[in-house]
């Protein structure tokens, strides 16, 4: 009967290193989570160790110093964000696990900071908050709205868990809307609120699809078209008008327009040849405030084309070498128009070959010549 | 007549028939008429131009009334002021109005608001106040003749008082300075309410009264300026 002793034995000794096994890795108890405030000191018990036990602390598996203890007790000071963790502290010669925390350092909350807006008057508005500091622990909030006496419900939005959303359920109303929120967390508590009317928190979203496009044949116009933002209701019954801001990306200054319906607007301003940079915001006709600006067009206005390029160096090597051969001419026959209109001959050679005042003449002596 | 809490207007039987009888708006001359559109336009360009004139005198009648109605975060219970026309209405109540009913709110509602004006400006203290709030008053006279001029234009008739009742403002027992102070503060309140609902109004009744804008489009020629 030799084949079940060794069976036997093997089954024994697996037995046994499976409760050594559990013994030292599964947990007496799931681990006790602790929240403590930043800076502050904290000293954690070996569960039910007795203070004299000889026990070993162990954080996120890594041993800690044995001069962090006071006995069987784990003391750490001045605590950082670093001490969050896993602490475990073990039977020193069993290596058994006694205890263990999951320790969160973290801070309570400062008042929050709360604010609503009506992007899609008349149906309603939203409410956003958040924290001026972080308290790098979880936080709950609590948001009621009010109205007069009515308590409204706010919904919570589907993406963005720091919003909620309330339907008007009555328009013009007189009485304001207080909207208060509260925040816990483990290590506190803080609330603020907010009252408003109605019509002072109408503040739409940009324009949109604003697309500006040079206007053929005018060198100095652009055409700027826009869409009222998707998510006003109803532009109907709820005009928007429109402010339009547009320079030059060379120039810091602005210039402004404002429209009070339609979603087209010419610029008749533009410096010939430079690109510019086109914006618009969007108002309720009466109430409320202005969107942000929208998301920026770049345009540059219409300019003739160049002339092809080798008819215009032939040209230039005639003039030069014609010029170079003769005396300086005296300055009233240069102003002649007679004498230097060469039959519609690109602008550009003279001034290349010729000074700056003598270009001048030349450009009125062609702009005369297209007028006869 | 019962004596309600801040409720100084349940004892003024304040129906100023002048208001009511207004003199017969000249009949337009409807030889080549643009409709009612224009005075439509008008009409809302009034309501704009009292919004903004209330807001300054809203704001000199506030501080005279002090702390803390001259506060920006005073939110007091709707307690009282219960004849005050409300200017508040469900919203698909509101976008479903018929053009008729529309107007005759508006009509109605600063008919009652200029009786109540009327009232604050006897009361009012300094002279300053008393020439502001008549201003204001005459303004919105001129509103009320322009809605009246709107509703025969498109031939609705003017709404009128109930049969029997007097055209007299009667003053009522003495009343908490406190209360009646709540009372201009709501008056204020809902006018100013009034106002903005009075320019969506007509922007709705303008937008129905337009034909559809044809697509005007200018082509500059390239005439090569």
């Amino acid at each position: 009967m030799a084949a079940p002793v060794p069976w036997a034995c093997c089954a024994v000794l697996a037995a046994a290193a499976a409760v050594v096994y559990t013994q030292r890795h599964s947990p007496q108890e799931a681990p006790y989570v602790q929240y403590e405030r930043l800076g502050s000191d904290v000293t954690l018990p070996c569960g039910t160790a007795n203070w004299d036990a000889a026990v070993t602390w162990r954080v996120n598996g890594t041993d800690l110093a044995p001069d962090l203890l006071n006995g069987s007790e784990l003391v750490l000071r001045g605590l950082e964000l670093g001490h969050s963790g896993l602490y475990a502290c073990f039977h020193r010669d069993s290596w058994h696990l006694r205890h263990q925390v999951l320790l969160h350092v973290g801070l309570p909350p400062r008042e929050p900071v709360l604010s609503c807006r009506s992007n899609t008057y008349p149906k309603g508005f939203y409410c956003n908050w958040h924290l001026p500091t972080p308290t790098y622990i979880p936080n709950t909030f609590n948001v009621t709205v009010l109205h007069g006496s009515k308590i409204m419900v706010c919904e919570k939005d589907p993406a963005l868990k720091n919003r909620c959303h309330i339907r008007y359920m009555h328009l013009f109303s007189t009485i304001k809307y207080k909207v208060s929120i509260s925040v816990s967390n483990a290590l506190g508590h803080n609330a603020t609120a907010i009252t408003f009317d109605e019509f002072t928190i109408v503040k739409p979203d940009p324009p949109e699809n604003v697309v500006a496009r040079p206007v053929p044949s005018n060198p100095r116009r652009l055409e700027v078209t826009w869409q009222t933002p998707s998510t006003w209701p109803d532009p109907e019954s709820f005009p928007l008008k429109f402010f339009l801001r547009y320079r030059p990306l060379i120039l810091d200054q602005w210039q402004h327009v404002e429209l009070s319906d339609g979603t087209a607007h010419t610029i008749t301003d533009a410096y010939a040849g430079k690109e510019y940079i086109i914006q618009v915001a969007a108002k309720d006709n009466e109430i409320g405030t202005w969107s942000d600006w929208s998301v920026a067009a770049h345009a540059t206005p219409w300019t003739e084309e160049p002339r092809h390029l080798t008819t215009e160096a032939q040209a230039a090597e005639t003039t030069t070498s014609t010029t170079s051969s003769l005396a300086p001419p005296p300055t009233t026959k240069i102003c002649d128009p007679g004498e230097l209109g060469s039959g519609g001959g690109p602008l550009a050679p003279f001034l290349v070959s010729v000074p700056v005042t003598l270009a001048l003449a030349a450009a009125a002596a062609t702009a005369s010549n297209l007028l006869i | 007549m019962d004596l309600r809490a801040g409720d100084s207007w349940g004892m003024l039987a304040c129906l100023c028939t002048v208001l009511w009888h207004l003199p017969a708006v000249p009949a337009l001359n409807r030889t080549g008429d643009l409709g009612p559109g224009p005075s439509i336009q008008k009409t809302y360009d009034l309501t704009r131009y009292l919004e903004h004139q209330l807001r300054s005198l809203a704001g000199t009648y506030l501080n005279y009334l002090g702390p803390p109605f001259n506060e920006p975060d005073f939110n007091p219970p709707r307690l009282g002021a219960e004849t005050l026309p409300r200017a508040t209405v469900d919203l698909e109540v509101w976008r479903s109005l018929n053009d008729k009913l529309r107007l005759t709110q508006n009509y109605e509602a600063y008919s009652h608001l200029l009786c109540y004006l009327r009232g604050l400006n006897r009361q009012a203290a300094t002279a300053e106040l008393r020439r502001s709030l008549a201003h204001f008053c005459t303004s919105l006279q001129g509103l009320l003749g322009s809605i009246a001029g709107v509703m025969a234009a498109l031939g609705y008739p003017l709404p009128q008082p109930l049969p029997g009742t007097e055209p007299t403002w009667t003053p009522g027992p003495a009343h908490s300075d406190f209360l009646q102070k709540m009372d201009d503060f709501w008056l204020l309140k809902e006018l100013q309410t009034w106002l903005w609902r009075s320019a969506k109004d007509f922007n709705r009744l303008k937008k129905k009264m337009q034909p559809p804008a044809a697509a005007v489009t200018v082509h500059l020629g390239a005439h090569g300026f």
